[in-house]
């Protein structure tokens, strides 16, 4: 994308304020996407995200400068500024004089796209939100909304280590949101399947399923009654179901968390976290995954990272800035946004390991409570542990059975505490995906679990 | 490839365009952008930006497309252009879309004070540190102070069109935001406070500091409350936030499509006689206000809700014509990148008379609400339903007794609305909403979820 000898000098300007290290990130990102209601086009959008951000270290202080203009004149401007506002100015840098011996490093390509979204026509992508439109309108589904989104992302990463990568970064992604209405009832549901990969993700009928299971939440929620209030036992769907280790303890083993002591597992490595029956995994290594990444935003190579084993905390989720504060080595988890962010330690591909049991055999040891089947997203106060997350589809579950559906549910708590409340796994391990919100932006990343039981667990609903 | 300037960028594609004979509109902002977050007495992160972009909206035989570039360079621009004309092709026409060179914009208060451009960067780190230390040593009880920031930045925005509409205009803003984190005998807590402004001077980090340990460490000693329903005071933040949440079913294109919970019901009773609900972009200070809207139209103060009866939506200029009325200057299409929506400016439920100790008085026991959250997900705007995590306090003969945690508020808030019997004196903005605006409420009765 650039060219080596001004990256060399754009670098060393920066440190030229004292800083140990920097590195510069640069993005040339293409979106497209579609907006369909009830099978018409609404909007059609793209557009290129362009531009550059260097950050400078100073110890573990981030200094971090982004600009549009990635022009030699552009990059050195920020350059300036980063080494400005590093407070030492006038230092002359130590490291020598001459240019950096980048050493180009390929990344492994987890995943061949087959086809790719800049090589697609639009009408092409049309067809596959048409058809999933189309696949909506069933039972009482009224209103049917689709998004379709891909988006291609070139980076360059390259640091004052001599390191220098470039990769490719493919997107898609349809969201279907049905809305169901008979009289006064009205109820909707949604279904949002994305992974990195190309076109090649909506193979088959993979656009007709996504309209297919939005219609069925929103027709199953339709005349469902108000879901009751208190301290119960839930069996929680797999798939997006795992959104609630993800806010419960995911954001907290992050070293952003960590480093600031703002996380209740701070200096818990090798101690008994949760209930021995739970192991969970941070994986940004599967290949076409939605949360997968072959390097971080910080130019390392993703890796699949142990968190807890048999209820023993393993690992925290590292980045550069993580490693210097905490001693924890690097996982390779790195993330931002975009070229406007400082990269963090995030998430990837976050889910629950298998289990010996089945949703059946979970189910069967609730005499009363609830099963989540779908799971709405959620949000969790770092410092605490307290979150909360949103039940799209439950059902009052009594003896063993599942029985009427309930709406409005949502589920409360606090992550140290109901770790240790997940008393059973299923063996029945997916995947959903979401957008995960924090510090360094809104990223892709990838919820999963299989069934699992919570023995109690605050459920806030209105009967 | 040589990046032309903004104001180039503009003048370029509306000459391209004319020698197509296409009938564009160029959106076009820039912002610049410091902030400081700080951590045990020293900087940790020192971010400056700035950024650019362009978005082009072409009418088409009746049809939007869409396409921005943040490449401002002729050959990107170009490709902008052509992206935008293309995308319009897959595009439904619209009977009403059109392009116009809209009245004249009100003059509004100074958005764009003197108060930041003399601000060195040295004072913007002072006040972060200060805001970082008055929070950290403001209790033996605050363990962290972990996240902060001051932050502040300028921008502008300039529309322009193919029909000779061309205008523009600069803000600034200035904020600062702590969340300490308070321990007591094994529980945790975090609260935050944000201040707003548009001139340096008036920011006071020590006070929001203490503001932000006050708003953490009340919330300490917590209980469970017991699942029931009960006699609710909301307090002003979170009421603001509620109506932030909820905004969008006033939205006229939401109603169209048939996603409001409002449709069909405009000119009918659905609040208390006392709900006054207004919408004002002129509004002097306000954190959203503006002179005109995102396709330039001028903006104005509409009352939504009079006595409980809704009046009006919130329009563009498609979705007014579609009804056969103005717009109301509320087309909103968060920068380049997006496409028209409809969204408030500074939002707000009026102010009543009483004072919000006589509303607790009068519930005699019950909950004072203090925060929701989760309100991305916990919230159905289709249908008005939410369960919502919350923060608050047991309320026992009109008095603010213990904190309560770990529970869940649900209800539907077009049922709340109805069920406002009383709205204080204390109506404040919440920035961490958008310049949406409450006082508290009194709230006839909410489903608590909890032991």
């Amino acid at each position: 994308m650039l060219e080596q000898n001004m990256v060399s000098e754009v670098l060393q300007i920066a440190r030229a304020g004292g800083a140990e290290f920097t590195d510069l990130f640069v993005e040339d990102r293409v979106n497209s996407q579609l907006h369909l209601l009830n099978g018409a086009v609404k909007d059609a959008n793209g557009g290129n995200d362009f531009g550059a951000g260097i950050r400078a270290l100073y110890g573990t202080k981030v200094i971090y400068a982004f600009t549009n203009d990635v022009s030699r004149d552009g990059l050195k401007s920020i350059a300036e500024a980063v080494a400005r506002a590093g407070g030492f100015a006038g230092v002359v840098d130590s490291s020598g004089a001459g240019g950096l011996d980048f050493r180009v490093a390929t990344p492994r390509k987890l995943y061949k796209v087959e086809q790719h979204p800049l090589e697609s026509q639009r009408l092409e992508k049309l067809a596959l939100a048409k058809r999933a439109a189309a696949a909506a309108k069933v039972g009482h589904v009224k209103t049917v909304d689709v998004r379709y989104f891909d988006w291609v992302q070139k980076v360059l990463i390259a640091n004052s280590d001599g390191l220098w990568v470039e990769d490719e970064r493919v997107y898609s992604r349809l969201a279907v949101n049905a809305i169901a209405e008979d009289g006064s009832h009205r109820a909707n549901g949604g279904f949002n399947p994305g992974a990195g990969m190309g076109l090649e993700f909506f193979a088959g009928d993979a656009p007709e399923q996504a309209g297919i299971e939005a219609a069925r939440i929103a027709n199953a929620m339709l005349y469902a009654g108000f879901s009751p209030s208190g301290t119960i036992p839930v069996v929680i769907g797999n798939a997006f179901g795992g959104v609630i280790f993800h806010e419960a303890c995911g954001h907290i083993l992050e070293t952003t968390a960590i480093e600031k002591n703002a996380s209740v597992f701070a200096d818990k490595i090798g101690q008994k976290i949760a209930h021995e029956s739970l192991s969970a995994v941070d994986d940004g290594t599967i290949p076409g995954a939605w949360g997968s990444i072959n390097v971080d935003d910080e130019g390392m190579a993703s890796e699949r990272t142990v968190l807890i084993e048999n209820g023993v905390l393993k690992n925290y989720m590292v980045d550069k800035v993580g490693e210097m504060k905490t001693g924890y080595a690097r996982t390779g988890s790195g993330r931002k946004q975009d070229y406007t962010y400082a990269p963090a330690s995030r998430m990837r591909s976050t889910f629950i390991t298998e289990g010996p049991e089945t949703p059946e055999s979970l189910l069967k040891q609730v005499k009363f409570g609830l099963y989540a089947k779908s799971m709405g997203g959620g949000s969790v106060t770092p410092g605490t542990g307290d979150y909360n997350f949103t039940v799209n589809e439950g059902y009052i579950v009594r003896d063993g059975e599942i029985c009427e559906p309930v709406r409005g549910a949502a589920l409360v708590g606090n992550g140290a505490r109901d770790l240790m409340n997940i008393v059973g796994v299923a063996a029945d391990l997916a995947q959903g995906q979401g957008m995960c919100g924090s510090v360094s932006g809104s990223i892709p990343t990838d919820v999963g679990q299989p069934h699992i039981l919570i023995s109690e667990i605050t459920v806030g609903g209105r009967a | 490839m040589k990046q032309l300037s903004f104001a180039q960028a503009k003048q370029f594609l509306l000459e391209a365009a004319k020698q197509k004979a296409a009938s564009i509109e160029v959106f076009a902002s820039q912002n610049s952008r410091t902030s400081v977050q700080a951590f045990q007495g020293e900087v940790s992160e020192f971010k400056m930006s700035k950024r650019m972009g362009i978005g082009v909206r072409a009418l088409v035989k009746g049809a939007w497309g869409y396409s921005y570039t943040e490449n401002l360079s002729e050959p990107a621009l170009m490709r902008c252009l052509d992206n935008a004309l293309e995308n319009a092709h897959l595009v439904a026409p619209e009977q009403f879309a059109v392009l116009a060179a809209h009245p004249e914009p009100p003059h509004i208060g100074d958005l764009y004070g003197e108060g930041l451009s003399g601000v060195t960067v040295d004072r913007k780190v002072a006040a972060a540190l200060e805001l970082e230390r008055a929070a950290r040593e403001a209790d033996p009880r605050v363990v962290s102070v972990a996240y902060m920031s001051y932050s502040d930045g300028e921008s502008e925005v300039a529309i322009a069109n193919t029909e000779g509409l061309d205008r523009s205009y600069k803000t600034n803003s200035a904020f600062q935001y702590v969340a300490p984190l308070v321990q007591e005998n094994g529980q945790s807590k975090m609260g935050f406070h944000v201040q707003f402004s548009r001139e340096f001077e008036s920011l006071d980090p020590t006070q929001t500091a203490i503001e932000a340990v006050r708003k953490s460490i009340r919330r300490l000693a917590a209980k469970m409350p017991k699942t029931g329903k009960y006699p609710v005071v909301i307090e002003n933040h979170c009421m603001a936030m509620l109506l932030a949440t909820y905004s969008n079913i006033f939205s006229a294109k939401m109603v169209q499509e048939n996603k409001s919970p409002l449709a069909g019901k405009l000119g009918t009773s659905i609040g208390s006689s006392l709900v006054q609900l207004h919408d004002d972009a002129t509004r002097p200070a306000g954190m959203e206000s503006r002179p005109f809207d995102d396709e330039g139209y001028p903006s104005q103060h509409i009352q939504l809700i009079e006595n409980g009866v809704l009046k009006t939506f919130l329009h563009n200029t498609e979705t007014a014509a579609k009804d056969g009325l103005k717009s109301t200057g509320h087309a909103t299409r968060f920068g380049y990148r997006g496409t028209i929506g409809i969204y408030p400016s500074n939002f707000y439920l009026e102010a009543g008379k009483q004072t919000k100790a006589a509303l607790l008085e009068e519930i005699g026991t019950g909950l004072l609400l203090t925060e929701v959250h989760g309100t991305h997900a916990g919230v159905n705007a289709i249908t008005g339903e939410f369960s919502l995590q919350a923060d608050g306090f047991w309320v026992e003969d009109g008095n603010v007794g213990h904190a309560l945690e770990n529970f869940t508020v649900a209800g539907n808030f077009l049922e709340m609305l109805h069920n406002i019997e009383a709205i204080a004196d204390d109506l404040e903005f919440s920035p961490m909403v958008g310049g949406t605006g409450a006082p508290s409420v009194r709230v006839k009765e909410l489903a608590i979820g909890g032991t």
